[in-house]
């Protein structure tokens, strides 16, 4: 059985016809429409608020850097995934006026308060702007009110120029600095890759400020990056741009059952490394390396993984979350990824977004951000 | 080697996420927390020693203590909280009873692995794989950190709530201050210095303010006959009522007793009218009866009030005349208040005067007895009630209706009627010493409502009797039928206690008051005296004839003796005798005479 009803995609930017697309939508049968934009459309926002607000059907999504649907990576135009079923969008908003665990607390609880159907065993898909500061938090603080037993798969939207902009679809129109939450009707399955593997450490992080790593081994950890980058190949930071190294090198911290969570180091800042997601203080980083084809192991192992765990009765519709910086990595070969997921995907509803963070139950169940990573969620 | 450096990084990060916050529960959930995320943990628990009351505590040996759920990551499963879990519940309890790190394989696969936290609780970490031995070993130490910090935590918590409830008692002392225990409004102190405020402002912005002084009528008999629950519920009902009056403009607040102070502020051109009002409003708060247990009491006011800065610019001024108009309304039973006049004071003063004027003239021997012959029908002199006479160096003889309402109204009156009593037994001593007629029984004392409710009064009377040396038998008390039912039951013990020592008691001007014949038969009195109200005329006037007859028979069926008083004619004399009573006093026998020539008539 179909979960979906509806898939039409744009590599146009205009936003006529996104218009075009949502009227065929809305005559679709369709009761809920996930509604994905890429960012280099450059919609004029107010239009866009308007178009938004008129939809009559339950109407989430956002704007992303880029889109996928099967094995074709969108770069520019649009994709709307009409379902059968009315989904329940739960909205948290104005989350940069949180400045505190216990106002975060709060906010989430009233919020999940209102929502009495929530059983502490739903199924969500989270979709938000990756600028909110302290998103990690909020993924924390949702964890501990909503229960485990939860499954949930998500992706940051925004664009890679890290300048925020609302980015977040609803009736109500386009957000910024808000996470919208949408309740799945069927059990969600994910599967989680990176493909990193260590390369040299460990260090300790004995300073730390939430994303910032002052220092390692109580050295400046911009210091301590380039020597062991430069020491162990032929990269060199004063005649190259950071990022082009970084993009390569990412840090890892190692839990107790040997995973590793990536973090990626953005940019270098008074000799200290700006992460995308915290890192622990006192913890041990690793720093890590891979190529296109240690990744794309990992991703077509996560998609056998996922795919063999689903009901051979339902056709499930697939939605992936690939951060940008595997985009960024992979150049012209990125398309080997998509490829091998759609190798062992059962079925052709197949489509994602390319994501600024990704955000997915670890294997204990606790919801975690992860960079650099691909999520596959079917459900 | 890897491993081990991982262990190590972990007790070290594990350790230093202790201890960076000072409240137990956010320092617990730091810890927490980082257990979570570097564990791979699936849930991660807290249970905390707590005393009876609930509070956590250090674990001491031979008291009471007991563990409490106090920390959960996430908060629940499965929508239920985790204090409600049985199964984590179950395997807290066992961890307790052993005191020992335990674990525990789940029938879902997961594992449950227990540690204490010595002396101050239990770890519960929930898992999805086996913990290490070396990680559970590594986490000993860190434990026993954290127990330490839970015990700073402890002592901070415990300093914290010290600070706060000394906040809380400042608080409630600075309230005390100001208000009054009973009924939370302003008290005293707190008004006069509002007062102040408020008259000093009026001068600044050239406004009118007033005092308004309000005292319950007859809430002392509530108070004495239901007892002071009742009366302070009552006050408090008031209160509460009063208090809707209250605005940025109007301060409420209990003088004392039965008595409360509004100081009205910012007063316009109209302020008399604004004055009225309030009145008004009073006045209807106080005619909502006050149901209390169940009994509904009904209750007016007097109110008497004065402006600022127009009448007075001082506190004490102020209260003064807004009570001394009050005690004009009060003697006017006047409902809409009363505004002080100078007038008023004047009138006081010279009350004041007056009862200077009486205590002068005890001391100068001004107040003479008087005594007015009793007589039987055979025209034989049975007794005589003394009267007061009191010669004013100026105004010459007063009249008893004019200064005994006002001694009353003073404690002087315990003055005179101690002076009366000792009087009475100086000259029935005298008579004593004289031939006195056969018939002659006794000599009779007025007391007043002030004196029998002196806890020493009986004692009085015996000692005057004593130093005097006379027989008790040959004194005899009158007190007034409304004074007797005022405090029957006291006065029912004292009457029969007099009786039982030879001193008989009438009771005067009865049929003019309240009676009950329940109490009436109750009273051990002697004398039932018949108010001249009732002789005056009463050959001419058939009610008369038959109150006094009925009084008669009362008399006989009580076994007292009915004695007519206001006896001015023949007529009145012969009616009476035929009616069955035969003893008499009143000026168609003899008026009242001083004492020498009562001495004179007797012989």
């Amino acid at each position: 059985m179909d979960a979906e009803l509806f898939t039409w995609h744009t590599q146009s930017d205009t936003l006529h016809d996104l218009q075009e697309g949502l009227s065929l939508a809305q005559n679709s049968g369709a009761k809920s429409l996930l509604v994905l934009t890429c960012k280099q459309n450059n919609y004029p926002e107010e239009v866009l608020n308007s178009l938004l607000s008129a939809c009559p059907l339950k109407l989430f999504g956002g704007i992303y850097p880029m889109l996928t649907l099967q094995e074709t990576l969108i770069k520019q135009g649009a994709l709307i995934i009409g379902f059968k079923e009315d989904f329940d969008v739960t909205l948290f908003s104005q989350l940069n006026h949180v400045t505190n665990e216990a106002c975060l607390e709060k906010l989430i609880t009233s919020t999940l308060e209102k929502k009495d159907n929530f059983s502490g065993q739903d199924n969500f898909l989270m979709f938000y702007d990756a600028l909110i500061p302290n998103i990690e938090g909020f993924v924390d603080c949702l964890f501990e009110c909503l229960d485990h037993g939860i499954n949930i798969a998500g992706g940051g939207a925004g664009n890679s120029d890290l300048i925020q902009r609302p980015c977040i679809f609803t009736n109500q129109g386009i957000h910024s600095n808000t996470v919208l939450l949408v309740t799945l009707p069927r059990k969600l399955n994910t599967s989680v890759a990176h493909g990193w593997r260590i390369f040299q450490g460990p260090f300790l992080a004995s300073e730390v400020q939430g994303q910032t790593v002052q220092s390692l081994n109580y050295r400046p950890a911009y210091e301590i990056y380039c020597q062991a980058i430069e020491s162990a190949t032929e990269h060199k930071f004063n005649n190259t741009e950071f990022f082009d190294i970084a993009k390569n090198f990412p840090l890892g911290i190692e839990d107790i059952n040997n995973n590793l969570i990536v973090r990626h180091p953005i940019l270098e800042k008074n000799n200290t490394l700006q992460c995308f997601g915290n890192i622990p203080i006192n913890s041990m980083v690793y720093l890590l390396e891979g190529d296109t084809e240690t990744l794309i192991d990992a991703t077509a192992l996560a998609a056998i993984t996922a795919f063999s765990e689903l009901s051979q009765t339902t056709i499930p519709t697939t939605m992936i979350f690939d951060c940008i910086s595997r985009v960024l990595f992979m150049k012209d070969e990125f398309e080997k990824e998509l490829n091998a997921i759609a190798t062992h995907c059962p079925s052709p509803a197949l489509f994602g977004v390319i994501s600024l963070g990704e955000i997915a139950n670890s294997q204990s169940g606790a919801i975690r951000l992860l960079n650099k990573s691909i999520v596959i969620s079917s459900w | 080697m890897n491993k081990a450096l991982f262990i190590i990084s972990l007790q070290h990060e594990l350790a230093m996420a202790i201890g960076n916050k000072l409240d137990l529960r956010a320092m617990l959930k730091v810890f927490l927390k980082v257990c979570f995320n570097r564990l791979d943990l699936t849930s991660a628990h807290i249970h905390v020693y707590c005393d009876q009351s609930g509070i956590p505590c250090k674990l001491r040996l031979l008291e009471s203590t007991s563990f409490q759920h106090f920390l959960s990551i996430p908060k629940s499963k499965r929508g239920q909280p985790w204090a409600q879990n049985t199964h984590l519940n179950n395997f807290v309890e066992q961890l307790n009873n052993s005191q020992s790190n335990s674990s525990f394989q789940c029938e879902n696969g997961q594992y449950l692995f227990g540690f204490i936290i010595p002396n101050h609780g239990l770890l519960t970490f929930e898992t999805h794989y086996i913990l290490g031995d070396e990680v559970q070993k590594a986490l000993q130490p860190v434990l026993q950190k954290l127990a330490s910090s839970c015990y700073t935590s402890l002592v901070h918590d415990s300093l914290v709530k010290e600070v706060h409830s000394r906040q809380l008692i400042e608080e409630k002392v600075a309230f005390q201050a100001q208000h009054d225990g009973l009924t939370g409004l302003f008290n005293r102190q707190h008004i006069n210095h509002l007062l102040a405020n408020a008259i000093e402002e009026a001068h600044l912005n050239k406004k009118i303010g007033s005092v308004l002084f309000i005292d319950l009528n007859r809430f002392k008999p509530i108070n004495d006959s239901m007892g002071h629950a009742v009366g302070d519920k009552i006050l408090l009902t008031l209160s509460n009522r009063l208090h809707s009056l209250s605005s940025e403009h109007i301060d409420i607040g209990r003088f004392g007793g039965d008595e409360f102070i509004i100081l009205l502020k910012n007063l316009k051109i109209d302020y008399q009218e604004t004055v009225n009002q309030l009145i008004e409003q009073i006045n209807q708060l106080l005619a909502i009866p006050f149901v209390i247990d169940a009994n509904s009491y009904k209750l007016t006011c007097s109110i008497g009030y004065a402006f600022f800065p127009l009448q007075s610019s001082t506190v004490n001024n102020l209260i003064k005349f807004s009570d001394i108009a009050m005690y004009e309304a009060k003697r006017a039973k006047s409902q809409s208040g009363k505004k002080y006049q100078a007038a008023m004071s004047e009138k006081i003063k010279r009350r004041l005067d007056y009862v200077d004027d009486m205590k002068q003239g005890l001391e100068q021997d001004d107040f003479k007895l008087y005594y007015q012959a009793q007589y039987n029908h055979y025209g034989d002199i049975i007794g005589a009630e003394a009267l007061l006479r009191w010669q004013h160096p100026i105004h010459g003889m007063e009249s008893p209706a004019v200064y005994i309402p006002i001694a009353e109204e003073s404690e002087l009156i315990l003055a005179i009627g101690q002076w009366v009593l000792e009087q009475a037994c100086r000259d029935i001593k005298k008579l004593e010493q004289l031939k006195l007629p056969e018939s002659f029984d006794k000599i009779s004392i007025n007391i007043s409502a002030k004196q029998l409710i002196q806890p020493d009064f009986q004692e009085k009377i015996l000692h005057a009797i004593e130093q005097n040396d006379i027989p008790a038998k040959r004194l005899g008390l009158e007190l007034t039928e409304n004074l007797l039912v005022e405090n029957i039951e006291d006065s029912i013990k004292l009457i029969a206690s007099l009786k039982e020592k030879s001193i008989d008691c009438a009771i005067d001007d009865f049929g003019t008051g309240y009676s009950s014949l329940t109490y009436l038969k109750r009273i051990p009195a002697s004398v039932l005296k018949i108010d001249r109200s009732f002789v005056a005329n009463i050959a001419q006037s058939s009610e008369s004839a038959a109150i006094a007859s009925m009084i008669i028979s009362l008399g006989k069926t009580l076994k007292m003796n009915v004695l007519a008083e206001g006896v001015e004619t023949i007529e009145e004399f012969n009616c009476l005798k035929d009616l069955g009573c035969y003893h008499y006093q009143g000026f168609y026998f003899s008026t009242p005479l001083p004492f020498d020539e009562f001495i004179r008539l007797l012989s």
